[in-house]
């Protein structure tokens, strides 16, 4: 039997209740905030001894002073005599704990006294009510990281049904920048959820949206370094300190087109780097997330949701203005369309075709031709797709979509359209895997709590209030909690937080933390983090190891980004990630004679199909160049006759 | 009394209803006693008694160090030495009438002693004897009709009414009976103190403070493992010239040795030493009387022991009234004893 190392005391002044409670150590006892203690009742109550699992959320220090100017005059005014006193005054450590759990959990009674002792793994099971599923044949439990004090140090596991849904689902993240919480804890989690997501339960995948810089670029790379006390972490939790096995990563191209537009553009990682473009169909489902409400009048909404129905992908016969037929499958055909339409219009004189008036067909053609001018890179003119593997996603992969360096209209464009492809693929159960993890940073930026609503915020809302049903998972992160849409952060069964800055911990919604923990929580080292979950009655203060994978700021030292090349370069990488025996003297050969247009429409098309013998499909999607002759010389033609000497008509 | 682990009982509970506090000690006795009635507030008059005070004497001091009576300097007040000390022995008491019969007092009092040893300059209950706490009753049995004989042989019921050794028995009066058991209370304070100063000198080398006397034990008066420290004056050993000696004590200076011999007590050496300065304060501020057994090197000793006295006067005993005299470790000692009894 383990020795106390408190005692739990009440007075009048500062009683116990069902909820809290108070205790005294010695003075070097092991005991902070956030340890959890356990007291052992002395009298038992219906014949059971209760036991009570508290958290330790505030701590007092005082002496048997009456007053400071005591102490001043004890030592003549002079602090350097303190030192010399032969005694020290007598001290307390008092601390105030949160109630975890009493057993038996009726009745319901004040904390009585009794012994105070450190609680020890299985104690702490028992305090975070984690017996309930680390069950053998029904452990549902994802390590989030490892409790420590005093010689104790226990795994807290997360309970998957309250993480990943179906119960409470969805995770937020709070903490300060640059302080490896928000990036490293979602980059172990995931890594921990890969591992013990129970196979019962079927399959699993995350998107993650990288938002800045090259966060989330090398999570198929190895850690740089893992020291052995992160090692001892991942054993204990029984992670493998890898890397992620399956990664694919999803950018746009350039403006230009010739280059894709991501920090992991080194051409040693470009294996697994898929352009993310997207042609009309795509876009115009989406326009609203890029037209404002000035633009999208109901009028201009009428005539969109026309163009997508009844012009897109469908024969339009000539008829009334139009001088001929169409077929608009892109953005070029659309401008064609429209510049038909509105010349026939014009010349016809007349002001509406078919109810649509001339005024609103212009405003129409004026937002969406602006489209592909303000996402060039991911709406191509061309109408070319490369897209997510919708439908056939796998279990444990990754899918990161890199729109860091993407303006911000792009960015809310590829996170509307992605996660409504993810949200109808899982009602229709066809995505690939059960249950999909999308990551999202910076909600301060997408679903601020006092911005105008936009679309990007709906969405979030959506997947926070509903993705649980589905099996959409939102694990989202921001620096400041508090000012993010209350409905995203209040859905989220399980919050993480890393170190806060303080003001942050003035606002209400830290209210419910005692001081102690608040500053705590300001003060939390790298790899610590404040867990709260449904099971948990109170937040619990947690370590994780370095994430096994490459640091961002690593991942760019060791794998620079591609410098700005020409349009043979980047064909040259492009192509040879499909067919090695591709060589840049070949490209050159070839490129010289076609528009970069053509150049990247077929490389587009080459990309797309990935067709065995690439170099030959990429030049049969170019123009065919009549081979130039060389023109032979002109025979002159002898005269029949020699003219007459002198002949008087010569002049 | 009876819920804190390692303090011991002097007594055997006879019942398992023996009262743990006052209140319980008022329900006691009226079951016991049928025609008592439960007193809820004390008289001021029997209050004043309560306190057991001596009346003030100036007594002629017996030097045994040179042959005037003098103040010697022995150490700067503001420097702070090392003491010798390792451990403090105190004893409280705790006098209350609960009830009575027919205007005669039962009295209820706590009396407790504890030695606190000092470790790495904190304090901490010593480990040789436990804490002792004892609760009875005290009853002038012989002005009490209808006492019970199992309350009467309790061994925690003290009749507060016997004879002395002349004879002398006290009068009804509840005055004269609340003395007589305030004396008896002092008595078995003072008994309890000395079981531990006793255990102390039979089984430790460092030497103990004690607050107070140490003239009621041959054995603690011998030994130079304890040194008494009185911080009351109601005897003050300067009669004559040596009054103005020791009124005129100077922080840091004590005076000559004299003999201390009460009757029926064991002879000590002592002296008195003057702890803080006493400019703008009484003549008695910052002044203590010494107790320590008679050795060859007296003066050296006093030299040495009233070092290690102002030394203990840091830090200070506030907010206890009688900081100026009182070292923190006794300080220590009674808030430790409030706390268990």
């Amino acid at each position: 039997m383990t020795a106390p190392l408190g005692r739990v005391v009440a007075t009048e002044r500062k009683p116990n209740t069902p909820h809290e409670f108070h205790f005294w150590t010695s003075l070097d006892c092991p005991v902070g905030i956030g340890t959890i203690v356990r007291v052992d009742g002395s009298h038992p109550i219906d014949g059971q001894i209760p036991h009570i699992y508290g958290i330790v959320v505030e701590g007092f220090s005082y002496t048997d002073l009456q007053s400071p100017m005591h102490d001043v005059l004890g030592h003549d005014g002079s602090p350097s005599n303190a030192g010399f006193a032969v005694t020290e005054r007598s001290e307390i450590r008092l601390y105030t704990a949160a109630v975890l759990r009493q057993i038996p959990e009726e009745p319901l009674q004040p904390v009585p006294m009794g012994e105070v002792f450190l609680a020890g793994e299985e104690d702490v099971a028992t305090a975070l009510r984690m017996d309930a599923y680390l069950k053998d044949g029904a452990h549902t439990g994802i390590p989030i990281g490892v409790y420590r004090a005093g010689a104790t140090d226990s795994v807290i596991w997360l309970d998957a049904d309250f993480l990943l849904g179906p119960e409470a689902a969805h995770l937020n993240i709070s903490g300060m920048s640059g302080l490896a919480t928000k990036t490293s804890a979602v980059e172990w989690l995931l890594s921990s959820v890969f591992t013990h997501f129970p196979e019962s339960k079927g399959s699993i995948a995350a998107v993650c949206f990288n938002v800045k810089g090259p966060d989330l670029c090398y999570l198929d790379q190895p850690a740089s370094r893992l020291e052995e006390s992160d090692r001892a972490l991942y054993e204990k939790m029984k992670v493998e300190p890898a890397p992620f096995k399956k990664v694919q990563y999803f950018a746009p191209y350039t403006s230009k087109g010739f280059t894709l537009n991501t920090l992991r553009s080194n051409e040693a990682l470009l294996h697994n780097v898929t352009p993310l473009t997207w042609g009309l169909r795509e876009v115009l489902q989406y326009a609203e997330v890029l037209l404002n409400k000035d633009d999208l009048d109901a009028k201009a909404d009428a005539l969109i949701d026309f163009i997508g129905e009844r012009v897109v992908n469908r024969r339009m016969e000539r008829e009334g203005p139009l001088s001929r037929d169409h077929t608009v499958e892109s953005f070029a055909d659309l401008e064609a369309w429209f510049r038909d339409l509105l010349s026939g219009m014009e010349k016809m004189n007349t002001d509406s075709w078919r109810t649509h008036h001339i005024a609103t067909i212009r405003k129409v053609r004026n937002r969406l031709s602006n489209i592909s001018t303000r996402c060039a890179g991911l709406v191509t003119d061309s109408g070319h797709v490369s897209d997510l593997p919708f439908g056939s996603f796998e279990d444990r992969a990754v899918y990161v979509v890199d729109v860091a360096s993407l303006e911000e209209d792009a960015q809310d464009l590829i996170f509307a359209r992605i996660v409504s492809r993810l949200r109808e693929h899982l009602e229709r159960r066809d995505l690939g895997v059960k249950h999909l993890i999308v990551f999202v940073d910076e909600l301060n930026k997408y679903a601020p709590n006092d911005a105008q609503d936009t679309y990007v915020r709906k969405m979030l809302l959506d997947i926070s209030e509903r993705g649980r049903y589905l099996g959409l998972v939102l694990f989202s992160a921001q620096q400041f909690r508090s000012q993010v849409h209350r409905r995203v952060v209040g859905n989220s069964g399980t919050a993480l937080y890393g170190r806060m800055d303080g003001d942050e911990l003035a606002t209400p919604g830290y209210a419910v933390l005692s001081p102690a923990t608040r500053t705590k929580l300001a003060t939390l080292e790298k790899g610590q983090l404040m867990v709260r979950h449904p099971h948990f009655t109170q937040p619990i203060f947690v370590r994780f190891p370095r994430p096994s994978v490459l640091s961002g700021r690593e991942g760019a030292e060791q794998f620079p980004q591609a410098a700005d090349i020409g349009i043979e370069a980047a064909l040259y990488r492009s192509l040879r990630t499909i067919d090695p025996q591709v060589t840049l003297a070949w490209v050159k050969d070839i490129a010289w004679q076609y528009d970069e247009e053509d150049l990247i429409e077929a490389r587009n098309a080459t990309m797309r199909e990935r067709p065995s013998n690439a170099r030959q499909f990429f030049e049969s999607r170019l123009r065919k160049i009549v081979p130039v002759e060389k023109a032979t010389p002109e025979r002159r033609v002898s005269p029949l006759r020699p003219l007459p000497v002198g002949d008087p008509y010569e002049s | 009394m009876g819920h804190r682990t390692g303090v011991s009982q002097s007594h055997d509970r006879h019942t398992n209803q023996w009262p743990a506090s006052p209140h319980e000690a008022t329900r006691f006795i009226l079951d016991a006693l049928p025609d008592c009635t439960p007193v809820e507030a004390q008289s001021p008059e029997l209050d004043r008694f309560s306190h057991g005070e001596d009346v003030p004497v100036l007594l002629p001091p017996e030097l045994i160090e040179g042959e005037t009576f003098r103040a010697i300097h022995v150490a700067d007040p503001r420097s702070r030495g090392a003491s010798g000390f390792t451990a403090f022995l105190d004893g409280t008491q705790d006098v209350r009438v609960v009830n009575q019969v027919f205007g005669i007092p039962i009295v209820w009092a706590t009396v407790s002693a504890v030695i606190r040893s000092r470790v790495n300059r904190r304090l901490v209950t010593w480990s040789g004897s436990a804490p002792v706490v004892r609760r009875g009753y005290y009853i002038p049995f012989r002005y009490v009709d209808g006492m019970r004989d199992d309350l009467r042989s309790h061994p925690q019921v003290t009749d507060t009414a016997k004879a002395d050794s002349a004879g002398n028995i006290p009068s009804r009066h509840p005055a004269a009976l609340m003395e007589a058991a305030i004396q008896r209370v002092q008595q078995d304070r003072e008994s309890v103190e000395i079981h531990l100063a006793e255990e102390w000198c039979a089984k430790e080398d460092g030497v103990l403070f004690v607050d107070g006397s140490i003239t009621a034990s041959q054995r603690v008066s011998t030994s130079h493992r304890a040194v008494g420290v009185v911080k009351s004056h109601r005897r003050l050993y300067a009669d004559g010239d040596a009054f103005r000696t020791v009124v005129a004590l100077r922080a840091g200076e004590r005076s000559s040795i004299f003999r201390v011999a009460p009757r029926s007590r064991y002879p000590v050496a002592s002296w008195y030493v003057r702890l803080r300065p006493p400019a703008g304060r009484d003549a008695l501020f910052g002044l203590v009387r010494v107790e320590a057994a008679v050795s060859g090197d007296m003066s050296q000793r006093a030299d040495e022991i009233s070092r290690w006295i102002m030394a203990e006067g840091s830090p200070l005993a506030l907010p206890d009234g009688r900081w100026d005299k009182m070292a923190y470790g006794i300080r220590d000692t009674e808030e430790f004893l409030r706390a268990i009894s």
